[in-house]
This record gives structure tokens, sequence and C-alpha cells, in this order.
């Protein structure tokens, strides 16, 4: 049905339309902007789960806003995984929150390049964040000299195991490559998976695996100085570490079988872990904040050891460095004193976070010089303990490197992707070093490497 | 003429005909300005990002900051690129198993079903219920089904049946792109059998009956009745199975993104990892652009074959 308006009415529902559009314009245009002070800091959080988004609003975002009048902390959830594709769209249509996370400190070059980072030196000089903040994570975050970014959530890779089942066969955590390979062998010969494992949620969880077993096995030296340029990515000690794991993986010992490995799920292969299926799981840190919950149904017993040593010449407590996150502040953010002040309180604030830490294991990790007796006593003391050894691994020097923390971000891309080739087959392991000698040698060349602190430095 | 002249002279009849003439150019008027918010939003959301896909393929570009031309290089790069290629070869596969399983699942089952009377319109909206969910939720669906550990599989074996017990489907690189394409087909062709279904019940039931009477059996029936009675129908259906296989994304990316080893990896997903895991969005977006080549193409062989007088 046609039905007439007459001209009056059009152009006033033109009008409209035209005033609207009138209004638009300053409305999106106040969602970017020069500076000046809004008083509004939008942060876009990488927390999943109830818990830990319930404890941030509750514990981190009211508190801060009761601390800091006039400030409006804008908090809103994004899911790990898709954050750095989140971010990178929205700051491509000029817009994207006042507080950039980035997935580590290789991924925050291309944002510094594209000028899409405040300088943060005027910061850390107010808030005095080279007193506060480990010196070694906080030089993550310089490019050239300056400061962009703030290094979050300090990770390191542990053994997990099912301390119910493991004392139940008689066995201890594994110190060493054979007490590892007799161990997962009787396991197996019992029916029960050695290592819970799987990358069927997030095929780049891959990377954990020759994150170890470089770390491992070839050694934080020989990472070193394959990440400074002395020696390249192809040596055989690097290669000899990839054909161990992928022997580990045809053996079935990580998953169950190789098909198994690529399929399994974070939720299916913990609650092998928490069931007494599988008797040990290689995992981030992270895993500390939800392990319980896996072990709630069957009532047994968890704990953690450190890594063994896959080799002679290996530290027997060695831990990989690791960061889930850097925090930027966005040159186009409005109120970019207001985001300082919030990253100042998230991250430095020694008393805060160590409550955080305590409260919510993990995933408030800020890279702080923290002692045993600055954590509540309330503190799980298993959480404690790494907390601690870290700690002290890393005054000796004993510490490694994470992919996805020291390798640039195409080198650690190449690995998560090429990996699995290796375990189908598809190319060999002195194949897949080479490749990631040749993409390396590239990210070296365009300076895309993170400053590298040696072993034994810290 | 004489008659129009006449009109025009007449002062009533030139005053009607201003009118109208005005009265039409009102409303035309008025239904462009109506068109305007449309075409501003297609030029904004279709046209514009379109065009900048065009450039950007002409670039290297992270996907943030500046883009640096390097002319036709990218298309050169696809041209050797293995793993486009081994993609673009799963979207074939892809578009067979679409061309074949759920278009002749259809059929059948639209035809079982025109034969029924009663719970016709249950049967109609169970198959049609999985096309309605959430890609997302049918593949949680299927993944748990298909469970190596936990799934169909363990389950049938605690009855002694143990021939798929410890089956990993999706993790597997023989299964996976024949396994998230069964799920994809699950969720399908219910939407082909209703399309069908409507298609069956426009055909004259008079042509079966003359069929019958010169001596025709139910699959002479099929072939010169319901076919050719069904033809606009079933080639819209084969167009957009092919364009769909071509442009195939979110099943594959929910359940296995590619894997195990790119075995599932189509051009969709494909394009996705460069573009959002490797930051190469230039050459991400001359990958699209050749997958809409291919796209336009096969739409552009079905323009030409209904010039060719085809009834399609």
């Amino acid at each position: 049905m046609y039905t007439e308006i007459s001209r009056r009415q059009f152009l006033a529902m033109g009008g409209k339309v035209a005033l609207g559009a009138g209004l638009a314009g300053p409305l999106l245009a106040g969602c970017g902007g020069d500076g000046g002070g809004s008083g509004q800091v939008t942060y876009w959080s990488n927390l999943e789960g109830a818990g830990p988004q319930d404890y941030f609003k509750k514990n981190i975002e009211k508190p801060f806003e009761k601390a800091n009048q006039g400030t409006d902390l804008k908090v809103t959830f994004q899911p790990s995984t898709e954050m750095d594709r989140l971010v990178r769209t929205a700051l491509q249509g000029g817009e994207g929150p006042d507080i950039i996370m980035t997935p580590g400190p290789a991924y925050a070059q291309e944002y510094i390049d594209a000028n899409l980072f405040a300088e943060l030196d005027e910061y850390s000089d107010q808030y005095k964040w080279d007193d506060k903040l480990l010196a070694w994570a906080l030089d993550l975050g310089r490019y050239e000299d300056k400061l962009y970014s703030i290094p979050y959530q300090l990770q390191t890779m542990l053994l997990y195991y099912n301390k119910t089942l493991v004392q139940d066969k008689g066995m201890e955590p594994p110190k060493s490559r054979d007490e590892l390979e007799s161990m997962a062998e009787e396991l197996q010969g019992q029916g029960i998976t050695p290592f819970a494992a799987g990358i069927g949620d997030d095929p780049a969880a891959i990377e954990w695996f020759p994150t170890v077993f470089w770390n491992h096995y070839s050694g934080p030296d020989a990472l070193y100085q394959a990440l400074t340029g002395e020696i390249p990515f192809s040596d055989p000690v690097f290669v000899e570490a990839i054909e161990l794991f992928n022997n580990y993986v045809q053996k079935g010992w990580f998953g169950g079988s190789r098909e198994k490995f690529f399929s399994n799920g974070f939720d299916a292969l913990h609650a092998d872990l928490g069931d007494g299926k599988a008797a040990m799981n290689i995992e981030g840190s992270w895993f500390l904040a939800d392990i319980d919950d896996f072990f709630q149904d069957s009532g047994d017993d968890w704990d953690w050891a450190p890594l063994p040593p896959l080799r002679s010449g290996i530290p027997a407590e060695l831990y990989e460095l690791g960061l889930g996150s850097t925090l930027s502040i966005n040159a186009r953010a409005q109120d970019a004193e207001g985001a300082a002040a919030f990253i100042d309180y998230l991250v430095a604030d020694k008393k805060h976070v160590a409550e955080w830490m305590a409260a919510v294991p993990s995933l408030f990790n800020a890279p702080l010089p923290f002692t045993e007796s600055d954590f509540p006593a309330s503190m799980d003391d298993r959480v404690t303990r790494q907390l601690a050894s870290l700690s002290q691994a890393t005054d000796k020097g004993n510490f490694g490197y994470t992919a996805w923390t020291f390798w640039p971000s195409k080198s650690d891309v190449y690995i998560q992707e090429e990996m699995q080739k290796v375990l189908t087959g598809d190319i060999t392991p002195s194949e897949f070093c080479s490749g990631l000698d040749e993409t390396f040698t590239k990210d070296r060349k365009e300076g895309a490497v993170p400053k590298i602190i040696k072993p034994g430095s810290s | 003429m004489e008659a129009d002249r006449s009109t025009m002279e007449d002062g009533t009849g030139l005053a009607k005909y201003a009118g109208g003439s005005g009265l039409r150019r009102r409303r035309l008027l008025t239904a462009w300005l109506f068109m305007v918010p449309l075409l501003v939003i297609n030029v904004l959301v279709i046209l514009g990002p379109s065009v900048a896909t065009i450039y950007y393929s002409l670039t290297e570009w992270a996907g943030i900051g500046p883009a640096e031309f390097v002319g036709l290089q990218n298309y050169r790069d696809l041209l050797a690129d293995g793993d486009f290629w081994m993609a673009m070869w799963h979207n074939v596969i892809w578009t067979v198993l679409f061309l074949t399983v759920p278009i002749f699942m259809g059929l059948l089952g639209a035809f079982l079903l025109s034969q029924i009377k009663r719970f016709q319109m249950f049967f109609r909206i169970a198959y049609f219920v999985p096309y309605v969910v959430a890609s997302v939720v049918n593949a949680a669906l299927w993944q748990n089904i298909l469970d190596p550990t936990r799934g169909i599989g363990s389950a049938l074996a605690s009855i002694g049946i143990p021939f798929l017990d410890g089956v990993s489907f999706f993790g597997s690189e023989r299964l996976a792109l024949p396994s998230v394409a069964f799920v994809n087909i699950w969720a399908w062709w219910g939407f082909i059998l209703l399309l069908f279904l409507t298609a069956l019940q426009s055909v004259d039931h008079e042509l079966y009956e003359a069929a019958r009477m010169d001596g025709a059996g139910r699959w002479q029936q099929f072939l010169n009745v319901t076919l050719p009675g069904i033809r606009p129908t079933f080639v819209f259906v084969v167009l957009w199975s092919i364009i769909n296989s071509l442009l195939v994304f979110d099943y594959v990316y929910i359940i296995t993104r590619g894997g195990p080893a790119g075995a599932s990896e189509v051009v969709g997903t494909l394009l996705w990892k460069q573009a959002f895991e490797r930051f190469e969005a230039g050459y991400a977006a001359a990958m699209a652009l050749s997958l809409s080549f291919v796209s336009g193409l096969v739409v552009l062989i079905f323009i030409f074959l209904r010039r060719r007088g085809w009834e399609v």
C-alpha cells in the first residue's frame, strides 16, 4: 500500500534525520580524540569466566574509581584468544580502548610502528615504575629506548600432576628425562595417559611444547644465542628437542594419541587430569586459577613440580619467563592520565596486587619483586611456593624463554602453525627448525626481536 | 495527438495534467529520498570495503598502520602458494560433497514427506531446526558427540560395539574435513528439504496422473515430471550450494580451525589466518578477491547458460 506524506511531514522527518546525523558526528568523535581528560577510561580485559570477572569488578574496578574520583573506568571483557584481532580491528577504525592489551611484547611493536601507542616515559617517572617493576620485564616494553608498554600477567610453565594418583602408584614427579620416560611407559602400560594434552580448543597452544622442550633440552644458553642471532635455530640442539617431543607424541604420551592430541579440548584434558585418567599436564601457571574445579568431582589432590631437565647440563629448577599480555595507552586516548593511573593501580600497587594474586591465582600476576611475606596467609601454599620458586630461580639466573614473549610475532606464528606438520609427518623436525630460522632471520633484520635478557643476568 | 493537445488547451485539463505530473515527480522524489539511506548504507558497507579490499590486495599491509603499494606481487605469491591451492582443493571437495549428499537427502526427504499427511509438519520442523540453531551450538554439540573418549564411540564400546572407540574424527588428518562437512550438512540439509518440498507441492498433480495413464513408473514420473517441475528450485539450490561451499568458514573455524596441520583448511579460514594471525592483511585481501572471482565466475556461467536458453 502506498501512503502519501505531505511535503511538510517529509521535511520534518528529513530534518530529524539530518539532526541525528549532525549529532552523530560529535558523538562518534567523542570516542576518540586528542586528549583533554574526559574522566572516562576504557579498558578491554582478557579475563574469562564469571569468577575472575566478578572479582575484577568488585575488587579492582570499584575501588579504583573510589580512589580516583572523577575517573570512570569502563571495562569490557573480551575472549583472550580474540583480543588481538578485536583490538586491531577497532584501532584500524580509529576506535579501540584507551588501554590497549596485546598478547606480549613481540606483538606490541607493530602498534608502535603504526604510532598507535602513547609514550609512557613521563608516566614511568611519575609513578616510579623503574623502581617498582622488575627491570627485565620493564625492558621488554621499551622500543628504541622509549617505554611504550607495561608487562603484565607474568607466567611460567609447570608440570602439574594428580598427586593422589601418582602417590597411589608409588611414583614421584620426574626429576630427569630417564625418570620421565620410565614413568610415562609404566603409566601408559596401566592404561593411564602420562600427559593430559590437546590443542583442540586453541591450536596455537602447541607452542607450549616447543617452548618447554627447547628450554629443558636445548637449554636457555642455546636459546639466548639463537635469539640474539649467534647460532641458527637449525642447530642440531634445537632439532633434537623437537624430535624428542615428536617421539613422545607418536608414542601417545601426550593426550593418548596423536589424533587425540589434535582434538582434545581444554575442559576434556583438564577433566582427565582431575579424574585420574591422565597423570600429568604441562601447562602455564595460568592453570592455577581454575585447577581446583577439575579435582572437585574426584576429590583427588593435585600439585605441581618444576619441569625436569631433559639433557645433562640443564638446571634442575628452570622456569621459562613469559608475559601473558602487555598494557599500553592508546595514542588517541582522551584521558591518558587516567589510563596511566589505572595501569599503575593494576600493575604496580604491590599490596593490592598481592591480595588479588592470592584471591585469583595467576591472572593478576604483575612483574613485581615479591617475597613470600608479601602474600596473605590465606593464599594457597602451592601458589605461594610457585611464586617463590620462580622468584628464587630468576634471582639465580635459572630462567628460560617462552615463545609468545621473546620470539617475534611472525616467528611465533610459524611455530604455532608448522609444529603441527611435524607431528603429522608432513615436514621433518629439521625442516621445521630450518623454516623457523628463515622466518626468525627476517624478523631479526626488521628489528622485531624484543630485548633478550641473558641467563644468569637477572 | 489531437486529443492530447485538446486536453492541454483545456484549462481544466492542463491543470489536471500539470497536477498529475507534479504528483508523479513528488512520488518519484519521495521514493528516491527513501532509497538514499539504503544507498548510503550499501556504499558504506559494501562498495567502500570492496574498493578498499581491491586497493589493499595491491599492498603489503599488516592490518594496522600504513600500507605499502606492491602492485600485483600478492597475486604472484598466491599462484605459488601451496597452502592456498591445498585450501582451494579442500573447497572443491567440500563443493562436491555439498552438491551431492544434502541435495540427494533433501530430494529424497522432500519426496517422502510429500507422500504423508500426518506428522508432516512435525518432520518439517524437526529437520529444519538445526538450520536455525547457531553454528557454534551445532558445532559444540557434534564435538561432544564425536569426542574420542567421551562421545558416541566410547558409549557404543561400552555396550559391545567397539568399532568407533577412540576414533578422533576432528583430530585425524584423513577424517577432519569430511567430519566437519558432515556437521555442516546435518545443519544444512533440512533447509534444502523444505525448499524442495515447497517446489514439489507446486507441481501440477494432473501431470502425474497423465504420466501414470501413459504407463510411467515412479522413477519415470520423477525424471519426467518432478525434476522438470522443480528445475528452477533445483538450479537455485545448486548455485547456492556452490557459492556457500566456496565461502565456507564458520564450521571449519569453530571445529578444527583448519587443522590438523591444514588437513581441513579452506580458503576462508586460510585468509582469516593470513589477516589476523600472520598479520598479512594485504595478502589476505588478494586471497579474498581471488575467492570472490571464482564465485563470480560461477554466477556468470549460470547467467550465460540462461541466455543460451537453459531453463535455469
